[in-house]
């Protein structure tokens, strides 16, 4: 004990000035470009920094010496060198680096919460850059990520890997962060996508697989982390206007209205900022006139971000967010008889008459606050606060309901590398959440955590182990305690590519919309369950990612296999159970009441067979679900979850131009929650996107024609998934 | 790659989503419409079919002679509405059930209606405590004939007919 604490002294011990120098230069390409974003890293630290608009960089405290740097960019390879660094003195190091179509994600930080330069992660990590969502002309931040391999959203809700399933806005088995500040609804536990413009976001990081082990409950199925736009010196703006146009029903006799449906959206930025502060606002507006009936979404968001250095080690980082939504609720779409059918035995593009005038007004918003401290080369620790509020008001027939959730957020955070092949994490959090509504009550959640992880570098392989336990507390109850281990290893056969393995157990808290939900959905009562258990569930991940195959092509493929006990999933009852009694008494309450697998294969394969002109990518995701409830035997499918996802991306560049295009295809999921009640119509997904993009100067425009096809399907049962979508989007940036 | 992208247009071009389906078909002459079901499936269900009389039965025997079309095609009873259509000869119908059967064989014969039950039948709009007449036109369908079935609530026959010992 004594050994450790001196050594944690040790490593905390600030330098003297003396033994430091700075490290500063600049970072372009072979052609001579400079390198936005670019990371450059002294690794085995707590050093790194990006690189700001003008490719330019500058690392403080490094110690003197002989030091080795790491620069990496995406679409580029990276750059190991050592440089000879003078106590007290600046050195320019300037990078030059090569593109390389097939160059690897530079950093990963969203694995083990410290960054990994130039490292692959145990578990697979996609990433989304800011390159990707521009190219892809979307504007919210599920758009940017739909198409990732393993990746899938039904009604908002995202799926990775099979995770989540489909309930309504009451849960979600992926935690959201920004900026890695946790940003699930306190109430329902569900993601807010729309809460940040994709002018704000610089890149996406997607974990998947169970990341309990460092981020906690809703982590159970993985961690979707959105990295917002630093603000980089001097004045800079950025305008953003895009306008489009719905497709009509491609059958004449599903047509709604005389008029196409038209949108569009506006967005403004603008940021000022010096070495030491700097300080970003930004505000949109959009409106959607919906691809069917009763389907009209106005939206309004502000964002700030600022930035104040108030010494060379320290950092404070404050950001927040107020989004005000007012949109049309289609509901599902008119079965026969309940509208005017026109001798349809559905109408996928209007409602039952009975759903006219449903709306939601939504109002969302955060605040956070971060600072870090670089004490050393050797530690680091950080601290953030933050608050999300979420207000909802659900106009229905008969009734309205309303939620207002509040998450208070806390957390600490140390880094610590005491030597240059290990580095240590250690953390505690506190979140409190609350909620007020008509249909959850009045109820409140605390969780408390300590966390803890090593990772220690021998040879080729890097292994890591640590473990996170849980306390949970609802309305001020008793404390159940959940823990959550994990050890992963990636072995880097240099030449032969990199192996990942991984296990760990993973968790999810019931949200207190699951446990004390009372409405009405489907024409059934939703009744409240408040003795809910935490589900949990062992993960397992084996991966591999190749080296160049042919010089013009990568693989990476991943076998997971997730066994999960005490799942919560919707139940059809019947009160009481030992009595035979009308349609009316049935009811849906939430329940542990299912064992469930999910396994499957997870490969993507990128491809760049004319070098600087074409890219392609191939994503395939194979699910094998099952579940079995309690006392019951029989096995069957996990609801919503599709056997086979295939996506197809290809972009090719000319010039100041390019043309893309995605393919989606998503089979028939065999199962869905509440069989027999909904209507079965479901078909596979098939969708194609096609788009182009112009850059001059400080001008893009972008074309996008989502779902080209005009592809008709539906995710989940009775309730029609968009149709083709023509817009143009014109940007300017300074 | 490029494999990869013949596979998109092959995926592209089988299927095209979710289609319109008519409740009558156009070419049809006979009935259509829909049935709601409701209640708990019996464990012993083997179908669910919609039949037709031109007068009311009042025997047994009519029961199962008088029926149209004699062999009945079944209607998908899983889910909470399904749409059926049925072929029959223009005229009109007196008695337009739906027809819950329990596992077992028929034999066209009065002893079938130990295996059957009414599940629900059509109702005069007009007054709904009272049996509705359906006329099917010449070269063409009479829609919406709709049923509600409720599993719960299924009737003998002999709470319409009068059945003598078999």
């Amino acid at each position: 004990m004594h050994r450790a604490i001196a050594t944690l002294l040790l490593v905390a011990a600030p330098l003297s000035a003396a033994a430091q120098g700075v490290l500063r230069g600049t970072v372009r390409s072979t052609q001579g470009d400079l390198l936005v974003g670019a990371s450059i890293a002294i690794p085995g630290t707590t050093l790194s920094t990006r690189t700001d608009r003008q490719g330019m960089y500058r690392i403080l405290l490094v110690p003197a010496g002989s030091v080795r740097v790491h620069a990496g960019a995406i679409g580029h390879a990276f750059v190991d060198t050592t440089v000879a660094l003078t106590g007290g003195d600046s050195t320019t190091l300037d990078f030059t680096l090569r593109p390389e179509p097939l160059a690897l994600p530079p950093v990963d930080v969203v694995s083990d919460r410290v960054p990994h330069f130039g490292e692959r992660p145990a578990t697979t990590v996609a990433q989304v850059s800011e390159r990707d969502i521009s190219r892809r002309a979307v504007t919210t931040v599920d758009e940017a990520i739909d198409h990732v391999a393993g990746v899938q959203f039904v009604n908002g809700q995202v799926n990775l890997r099979g995770s989540t399933g489909y309930v309504q806005g009451l849960n979600s088995r992926v935690l959201m962060t920004v900026d890695g500040v946790p940003m699930n609804q306190g109430d329902r536990g569900g993601i807010n996508w729309d809460l940040l413009s994709v002018d704000d976001i610089e890149s996406v990081e997607i974990l998947k697989g169970a990341g309990s082990s460092l981020y906690g409950s809703a982590a159970f199925g993985g961690v979707v982390n959105v990295t917002t736009r630093d603000i980089p010196t001097g004045l800079h703006t950025r305008v953003r206007l895009t306008g489009g146009m719905y497709a009509d029903p491609p059958h004449e006799i599903w047509k709604f209205r005389d008029t196409p449906g038209l949108l569009g959206s506006g967005d403004f930025a603008a940021s000022y900022g010096t070495d030491t502060w700097g300080g970003r606002i930004s505000a949109g507006d959009r409106h959607s006139d919906g691809y069917r009936e009763q389907d009209q979404d106005d939206h309004l968001h502000f964002a700030g971000k600022a930035r104040w250095q108030p010494s060379v080690n320290t950092r404070v980082d404050v950001s927040g967010a107020w989004a005000v939504d007012r949109y049309d609720v289609p509901l599902t779409w008119c079965s026969r008889g309940n509208c005017d059918d026109r001798g349809q035995v559905f109408q996928p593009f209007m409602i039952d008459t009975i759903d006219r005038g449903a709306r939601t007004d939504s109002r969302k918003g955060y605040v956070a606050a971060q600072v870090r401290t670089t004490v050393s080369p050797q530690f680091a620790w950080s601290a953030r606060a933050s608050w999300l509020r979420t207000h909802f008001v659900d106009v229905r027939y008969p009734t309205s309901e309303f939620g207002v959730g509040d998450r208070f957020g806390a957390e600490g955070r140390i880094e610590a590398h005491p030597a240059p092949t290990r580095t240590v994490i250690v953390g505690v959090e506190a979140t409190y959440s609350d909620v007020t509504s008509d249909i959850f009550g009045i109820h409140s959640q605390s969780e408390f955590a300590a966390y803890g992880q090593s990772e220690q570098q021998v040879s080729a392989v890097r292994v890591s182990g640590g473990a996170r336990v849980d306390f949970l507390a609802v309305d001020g109850g008793s404390l159940t305690a959940v823990v959550s281990p994990r050890v992963a290893a990636t072995l880097n056969g240099k030449g032969a590519g990199t192996w990942r393995a991984s296990v760990g157990r993973g968790f999810r808290s019931p949200t207190m919309a699951e446990r004390f939900v009372s409405t009405t959905a489907l024409g059934f009562r939703v009744i409240p369950n408040p003795t809910l258990r935490p589900e949990t569930g062992w993960s397992f991940e084996i991966g591999h990612t190749s080296a160049p195959i042919f010089r013009f092509m990568r693989l990476d493929a991943a076998v997971f296999w997730t066994e999960a006990r005490d799942l919560i999933e919707p139940q059809l009852l019947r009160f009481p159970p030992d009595t035979t009694l009308p349609i009316d008494s049935v009811k849906i309450q939430l329940q542990n009441v299912v064992r469930a697998r999910i396994a499957g294969i997870d490969a993507s394969v990128i491809a760049a067979p004319i070098p600087d002109r074409l890219i392609a990518t191939l994503g395939y995701t194979f699910l094998d679900t099952r579940r079995r409830l309690a006392g019951d035997t029989t096995e069957g499918p996990l609801a919503f979850r599709p056997r086979h996802l295939v996506t197809l991306g290809a972009d090719y560049s000319i010039g100041a131009g390019s043309v893309g295009a995605d393919f989606r295809y998503v089979s028939r999921p065999e199962s869905v929650e509440l069989e027999g009640f909904v209507d079965s119509r479901r078909v596979a997904v098939k969708v194609l996107d096609l788009r182009a993009e112009w850059r001059r100067g400080p001008v893009e425009l972008r074309v996008l024609a989502a779902n080209v096809l005009n592809y008709i399907y539906n995710l989940v049962p009775e309730t029609l998934a968009p149709v083709r979508t023509i817009t143009v989007t014109a940007v300017w940036s300074h | 790659m490029r494999k990869a992208w013949l596979v998109i247009v092959v995926l592209a071009a089988c299927g095209r989503g979710l289609e319109p389906e008519p409740i009558c078909a156009p070419s049809l002459v006979g009935l259509c419409g829909t049935v709601h079901f409701s209640g708990t499936i019996p464990d012993s269900t083997d179908n669910v079919f919609v039949a037709a009389y031109v007068t009311f039965p009042q025997t047994c025997n009519d029961l199962i002679q008088n029926r149209r079309p004699v062999i009945p095609g079944s209607v998908p009873y899983t889910d909470s509405i399904a749409a059926y259509s049925v072929e029959l000869t223009p005229g009109a119908y007196h008695w337009v059930l739906a027809v819950w059967k329990k596992t077992g064989n028929l034999t066209l014969t009065a002893a079938d209606t130990a295996l059957l039950r009414v599940a629900g039948y059509y109702r005069d709009p007009a007054d709904s405590t009272q049996v509705g007449m359906v006329t099917v036109p010449n070269g063409a369908a009479a829609g919406d004939i709709d049923f509600r079935v409720n599993f719960d609530s299924l009737r003998p026959a002999t709470d319409f007919v009068t059945c003598t010992a078999q």
